[in-house]
């Protein structure tokens, strides 16, 4: 079994990525010709530089932190289904920021207070989940994934009633913000979103031989000297605050953190050197382009970029856990 | 009690006594005990393992012998007493400078490993590594080719593990393990699950180690034979306690090892090491 260099694809992510960024601000329900917006003409130039650019760009930015947080996830717990999304983080989250919705008390979205509540939510929801898989024997599959969905259903059912007590008008913006969703008006959001995706990133990448060890097994890294306790914080942090900051911008986008590492390990192989700036890249890649479909397939209408991600990434995990050995139920 | 004083003596003064010529123990447990459930599953015992010595340890199932080896690595705190390396507590140690010192190739590992042989070997040099270097450095590399070699899987470095043979695999590990360049060599039952060709070949891998690479290695083991062969020195595990400690002459006798197994055996001498067949057919002697 030969895979390519993992250089090359890396190589070429990078590639993919710059194209896509290049092509998919120029895309949409109304097409805008790069030209135009360059010789400043008004609508194109408003379209695309206030609308379209920082959408890519925050998607560019979601795509990597979910796909990279779901590479942490399924490397910490030896789980390939473990994702933000299963594992009830992002639940977590959604629950901080419709709680924030609701009791804010001007009509605009608030970006520090949807935040603060975001970080909380997902802090707390992967505390309580990782604390409830860590009471049984080091994180088996069916506690992990278990505890992560009596969280999310916890949540949902809290999110429910929220959105009953709401008003009307705030029960649509928080069921639209539920969906997921990469609309932004300049660049905000971009920039708020830059450094927690680049500092987890970052953490990632410097914590890449420890994960590599803990390929070979707990008992085996702990010999050669490697802290679980401490990696597993590290990570987790790292992890939240990403998911925290994502959801608060973007609102709980599914899967990402499923299909994108799971297609990358076969490219690239499971060193995380690799790993991490692939997933980054194809992750940022890889929700822009499902970004791109949401905002043309229905055009001049907009499907919901979270639908969209959803509808493919069900499928996807249904057939990992029914098709796909997974390793630690071996 | 050389050991005692230590415990008690400051840090400096350990760096001293850890140089001083006469610690001939590399490895020294003074009161060792672990408990579990509120009573003493292991210990308290003593032990020293000599410098450049092979220990085997052998007893049932449930004796204590990977408790034993998990606090003798620093891997498990013990319950009582102290674990001491070159004179030096092991909990003075950070982990990073244990697992430059002692190696451990634990018997339960994941099914499913989704590495390459070399990155694994590469992994054996984690305590080496900084995470600011983008790559493993000179020294690191130089490291896994002896590895490889010392092994003699240098052909399957580029084979994934989880398509290697279960004696490929061990011996996978047990190159990594190599490749941490420590003075102890600590492994658990190393040819379980081994047909008799490759437990033959791991017996003369450990061997090289011990012989060519000057290694000392403690082995937990089931296989009587291995560790009459390999070990210096055997100790007899019984419910936790040491039943005996000796050269394998001493302990490989049907009396021994009739408590030890409760079950009996017939021991060949002639060789230069006894050898035990165990006999089958009838209960317990």
């Amino acid at each position: 079994m030969s895979r390519p260099s993992p250089r090359l694809v890396l190589t070429l992510l990078l590639a993919g990525g710059i194209l896509v960024l290049v092509l998919a601000p120029l895309g949409g329900s109304q097409r805008v010709s790069l030209a135009a917006a360059l010789r400043g003409e008004p609508a194109a130039a408003a379209i695309l530089w206030q609308l379209r650019l920082p959408r890519v760009l925050l998607s560019l930015l979601a795509g990597a932190g979910l796909a990279v947080s779901g590479l942490g996830f399924q490397t910490l717990f030896r789980n390939p289904l473990a994702e933000p999304y299963t594992l009830g983080v992002a639940s977590g989250a959604a629950l901080g920021a419709v709680l924030a919705l609701r009791f804010e008390a001007t009509a605009h979205l608030g970006l520090p207070l949807v935040a603060a509540a975001s970080f909380a939510g997902a802090l707390g929801s992967t505390a309580l989940v990782v604390g409830l898989a860590l009471r049984r024997e080091g994180a088996a599959t069916s506690t992990l994934l278990l505890a992560g969905v009596a969280v999310s259903l916890s949540c949902s059912a809290i999110i429910l009633f929220v959105q009953y007590l709401a008003d009307s008008t705030q029960t649509f913006r928080m069921v639209r913000w539920m969906m997921g969703g990469l609309a932004v008006v300049g660049y905000g959001e971009v920039l708020w979103a830059l450094p927690w995706v680049l500092g987890g990133g970052i953490v990632l990448l410097a914590l890449r031989w420890d994960l590599n060890l803990l390929l070979t097994g707990e008992e085996l890294a702990a010999g050669r000297g490697l802290d679980l306790a401490s990696l597993r914080l590290k990570v987790l942090l790292a992890i939240s605050l990403m998911i925290g900051a994502l959801v608060a911008v973007a609102g709980p986008i599914g899967f990402i953190g499923l299909m994108v590492p799971h297609i990358l390990r076969r490219w690239v192989g499971h060193d995380h050197l690799y790993l991490v700036p692939a997933c980054l890249l194809g992750g940022g890649a890889f929700l822009t382009l499902c970004d791109l479909a949401a905002r043309t397939l229905m055009a001049p209408a907009e499907l919901p970029v979270g639908v969209l991600t959803a509808l493919l990434g069900g499928p996807f995990f249904l057939w990992l856990l029914v098709l796909r050995r997974s390793p630690a139920g071996e | 009690m050389k050991a005692e004083d230590e415990a008690a003596s400051t840090r400096a003064e350990v760096a001293v006594a850890a140089m001083a010529p006469n610690t001939e123990a590399v490895l020294a447990a003074r009161g060792l005990e672990w408990r579990a459930g509120g009573r003493s599953v292991l210990g308290p015992l003593d032990l020293d393992v000599m410098r450049g010595e092979c220990l085997a340890v052998v007893g049932p199932n449930g004796a204590g012998k990977t408790t034993l080896l998990r606090l003798l690595t620093g891997l498990l705190p013990p319950a009582a007493g102290e674990v001491f390396y070159g004179g030096r507590p092991l909990a003075s140690f950070s982990r990073r400078d244990l697992a430059r010192r002692i190696a451990y190739v634990p018997q339960i590992r994941p099914a499913h490993v989704p590495l390459n042989v070399d990155e694994v070997v590469l992994l054996g040099r984690y305590p080496y590594l900084s995470r600011f270097h983008l790559a493993p450095r000179a020294a690191d590399f130089a490291a896994i080719e002896q590895a490889l070699d010392l092994v003699g899987i240098a052909e399957l470095r580029r084979r994934p593990v989880d398509e290697l043979s279960g004696g490929e695999r061990q011996a996978v590990f047990i190159a990594a393990a190599v490749a941490q360049e420590t003075e102890l060599l600590v492994l658990d039952e190393p040819t379980l699950h081994l047909d008799p060709r490759h437990q033959r070949d791991l017996a003369a891998l450990l061997m090289r180690l011990k012989e060519e690479a000057g290694r000392t290695v403690v082995l937990a083991t089931h296989d009587l034979n291995l560790a009459s062969l390999l070990g210096d020195r055997l100790l007899a595990l019984a419910a936790g306690r040491v039943l005996a400690v000796g050269p394998p002459a001493a302990i490989l006798e049907p009396g021994l090892l009739g408590r030890l197994f409760a079950a009996g055996f017939e021991i060949v001498r002639g060789g230069a090491r006894p050898v035990t067949v165990l006999r089958l057919g009838g209960g317990a002697p």
